[in-house]
């Protein structure tokens, strides 16, 4: 089952005379109950591919949401099925934990209608799975920048969708906190989600089942994290600075000067 | 029957007509006709030239209250005073219970105080044909006998004063500078008539309009025999870039007025005969000797 | 205690000391505190504290809400702590509908009859809702905040300097705009009370339906676009809000200054809320705001009057500037 995919995909960034294209007709398709890494260079398009998945971002070509094309579908429809955790997203300071993680709900809520008990259960569920459920009466912009990115993820969570796009999911976060991330994705795989994760840091992303590598707004790679052939292509992207070794059982990746 | 109903509505036209004739009725600048049941005995100006006028009409027993600018004659000074021409005090003025209430045609606070009740009679006069209209409104509105009278008296001060000067003024070329911009009068505006009165050359022309905003360097190349201007704001007139090569400025044949002066002069009122006699002074002491 | 008690004080703390400066507005003014002991055998009195403090302290209440409601949306529309109602073009299209109106005056006895029917209130009112037109026009639409803004700031300037234009060609009118522009409440009369109400209460409920999406909008475009949020019809519907309230508040007192960016700080001050419970203590503690500056105007030099613009920068001001002090003292800004 092809939870995402996309065909013939190309998008531009910037407008007017500005304007140039980022991602040059990318074919991809990802299974459902998978956890996907996109990875690449700077510049690669990773987070443009991702917005252009999420359906956030004009583009060209065509991108399926279980199998419906995404443009078609109406907003809120769509928003139940794809969450989407964003870089940066600020502002809503005045905000208690518990409010923001329920505005994940939204899509899920009649536009006046109070909180039901289902989404009373999906916070909670979302809070806990974060580690936010102690503070949930403090207010965002009380809290530190780790603290405020898993108050984030616990919104995107609390959508309890099919999918989930996360850009840039680890910024801010602690290591223990960073380890409990990949055991939050691992276990969402496992359930049945697909989990789409650009991330920079290459070695929490060996961690997932497939592995994406962009360069220069082309797919390079697609295969599984343990394979031989995407390490290398991992390496090649690299200019040859990056080597995957295991170490614990866990695949690592060592830069060299 | 039909005789008794012709009767009746016969007697009904004629009271009908009649009753408008025992009211005066006056139409104010805004063409809003007003009407009142017999001349008022107790008026509120909110503005300086209206004030001045009732006055001059002999009728300044019958103001109870003006705004803050009316300064002239210095009896209405003791009057209560009730906010200014842009921002009358709407509690005070109504507190005062006027029969009516004089007003410039472009303040505001005409509509708050009709649909408070008041009659509002709202007058501006810009030029000297103005005052002369005003006068004639304002003295049928207080049923003045012969306010033209007054008028014809005004305008021989003024005639007076042209008269006083020598024959040679008509050569005279004069500047008026009304505020710092610096905006000339011109001559549309009542200062503008005055000097046509006078017989002098205004260096602002007609096609530049009433109060046009002047590049100082037209001022200069026009070269005025005479600069009138306020004394506040002829601080620094010799610093203006090119001014202190003038011969105005070199000779000091500049006028100055003070506060008092300055309002006897831009206010187009019946101390017009004052404002020319100020203007015909100067002009002979400080002009091409 | 909690947000959600708090907000809940803080409504009944704001509409009690309404109530009491009401009374106080009564009370207050040229005239002195016996109008109101003398009003029921003396029809001036009577009609002074009926007809004319009751209606301009209830009306001062009234634009005041409008602006801390629109002051509310504009800040949560475009995320920016500095917004205030008057960023769209409203105020300078405002303006300029007052002085074009106040130029024609007696320009030809047909504009004057015309212009006598529709008022400087009904000038300003469709001048605000012409400037916010506009800038939705070079905007091309809502649906880019950056260039919503943009578009303002070039509307303002623009419509600013074709007033400077009016005002150059007829100087008559020039202290009448200085009026305007300073704002005053002194004209409100019962009818003016009447429709600023008539409007406030719709628009209140809007803003407060609004009020979740405004919240999930403070995550960010993105964010809220993936949550299902219709950002196009929920922004056109907020910015009628805006223009529709700033419009009715500026029509009646003029271009008030500093009550719509102030109140949501005061209200954030006190208890941060969601945006559906800022919008309605914003508006109440911009009536509250307004609404005291007037009384103040009125009390303080009587029998003269302070403009209310300025009692309102130094009342809102003050307040502000403390809280500053206080939080740049215990440390950090938030």
């Amino acid at each position: 089952m092809i939870a995402l995919e996309a065909r013939a995909l190309r998008a531009a960034l910037g407008h007017g005379s500005q304007r140039h294209p980022v991602l040059h007709g990318i074919d991809l398709r990802l299974a459902a109950g998978r956890w996907t890494s996109i990875v690449g260079p700077n510049g690669a398009g990773k987070s443009t591919l991702l917005r252009a998945l999420a359906g956030l971002l004009p583009h060209e070509g065509q991108v399926l949401l279980n199998g419906a094309v995404l443009a078609g579908s109406g907003g809120r429809a769509r928003a139940r099925q794809l969450a989407w955790l964003g870089q940066n997203e600020g502002g809503a300071d005045d905000l208690t934990v518990y409010d923001v993680a329920m505005l994940g709900r939204l899509p899920h809520r009649g536009w006046l209608a109070p909180p039901g008990a289902a989404d009373h259960a999906a916070v909670e569920r979302a809070l806990r799975a974060t580690q936010a459920w102690d503070w949930r009466t403090r207010l965002l912009g009380q809290l530190s920048g780790g603290e405020r990115q898993r108050v984030l993820l616990a919104r995107a969570l609390a959508v309890e969708a099919g999918v989930l796009l996360m850009d840039e999911p680890l910024s801010n976060l602690d290591p223990p906190h960073q380890a409990d991330w990949l055991a939050l994705a691992r276990s969402l795989a496992d359930a049945g989600s697909t989990v789409v994760s650009v991330l920079h840091e290459i070695s929490p992303a060996l961690q997932a089942d497939e592995m994406v590598v962009l360069a220069a707004g082309r797919i390079v790679h697609q295969g599984a994290c343990g394979d031989a052939a995407t390490h290398e292509a991992l390496a090649q992207v690299f200019d040859r600075r990056l080597r995957v070794r295991e170490l614990d059982g866990q695949w690592v990746a060592l830069t060299t000067q | 029957m039909k005789r008794l109903w012709t009767g009746l509505v016969l007697l009904a036209l004629t009271l009908a007509l009649a009753l408008p004739a025992a009211a005066l009725q006056l139409t104010d600048d805004r063409g809003v006709t007003v009407t009142l049941e017999r001349a008022p005995q107790r008026i509120v100006s909110l503005l300086p030239s209206l004030t001045e006028t009732v006055c001059e009409l002999g009728e300044c027993r019958r103001l109870v209250g003006v705004d803050r600018y009316s300064n002239f004659p210095a009896e209405v000074r003791a009057l209560p005073q009730v906010g200014g021409g842009i921002d009358p005090n709407i509690e005070a003025v109504v507190a005062l219970k006027p029969n009516v209430v004089l007003i410039a045609k472009s303040a505001r606070g005409a509509q708050r105080l009709e649909s408070l009740g008041l009659k509002v009679v709202a007058l501006e006069p810009k030029t000297s044909a103005d005052v002369q209209r005003v006068m004639g409104k304002l003295g049928q509105l207080l049923e003045v006998p012969d306010a033209q009278r007054i008028w014809r008296h005004i305008d021989a001060g003024v005639a007076a004063a042209a008269q006083s000067l020598p024959p040679g003024a008509k050569k005279t070329r004069v500047y008026f500078e009304v505020s710092r911009g610096p905006y000339g009068a011109g001559t549309a505006s009542f200062i503008g008539e005055m000097f046509q009165r006078l017989g002098v050359q205004n260096i602002v022309g007609p096609e530049l309009g009433p109060f046009p905003k002047l590049n100082p360097e037209f001022i200069v190349r026009a070269d005025p025999d005479i600069i009138l201007i306020g004394e506040r704001n002829a601080q620094g007139l010799a610093q203006r870039p090119g001014w202190a090569q003038m011969r105005a400025v070199r000779e000091d044949r500049i006028c100055l007025f003070n506060e008092a002066e300055s309002d006897v002069l831009v206010r187009p009122g019946p101390r017009m005969a004052e404002a020319a006699r100020l203007l015909a002074r100067c002009i002979a002491a400080k002009g091409r000797a | 205690m909690s947000g959600d008690r708090r907000g809940l004080v803080l409504a009944l703390a704001l509409l009690v000391s309404a109530a009491v400066l009401l009374l106080l507005g009564a009370s207050v003014g040229s005239t002195g505190v016996e109008s109101v002991f003398t009003a029921h055998r003396d029809a001036a009195a009577w009609q002074i504290v009926w007809d004319i403090r009751l209606p301009r302290t209830l009306g001062a209440w009234a634009a005041g809400a409008l602006l801390g409601l629109a002051g509310a949306v504009a800040q949560g529309l475009f995320r920016n702590p500095l917004a205030d109602p008057y960023l769209l073009g409203s105020a300078s299209g405002a303006a300029l509908a007052v002085s074009i109106a106040l130029a024609l005056f007696g320009a030809s006895p047909y504009a004057t009859q015309w212009l006598v029917r529709l008022g400087l209130t009904g000038a300003a009112f469709g001048g605000a809702v012409a400037g916010v037109l506009l800038t939705l026009v070079l905007a091309n639409g809502v649906l880019h905040t950056l260039r919503l803004l943009l578009a303002g700031v070039i509307v303002g300037v623009v419509l600013g300097a074709a007033r400077d234009l009016v005002t150059l060609a007829v100087p008559d009118i020039l202290q009448a705009m200085q009026g305007f522009i300073l704002g005053s409440t002194g004209f409100i009369g019962w009818s003016a009370c009447g429709v600023m109400l008539g409007l406030l209460l719709p628009l209140l409920a809007v803003a407060w339906a609004l009020g979740r999406m405004l919240d999930g909008l403070a995550l960010g475009e993105a964010t809220a676009a993936s949550l299902g949020l219709p950002l196009g019809v929920m922004r056109a519907a907020l910015i009628a809000v805006l223009g529709l309230s700033t419009g009715a508040a500026v029509a009646q007192t003029g271009l008030i200054a500093f009550v719509g960016l102030a109140s949501p700080h005061l209200v954030r001050s006190i208890a941060p809320v969601p945006h559906g419970r800022l919008v309605v203590l914003a508006a109440l503690m911009g009536g509250l705001l307004l609404m005291g500056a007037d009384v103040m105007a009125r009390w303080v030099v009587a029998p003269q009057e302070l403009p209310v613009g300025v009692l309102t920068a130094v009342l809102g001001g003050t307040y502000l500037l403390w809280l500053m002090h206080r939080r740049s003292r215990r440390g950090g800004f938030a």
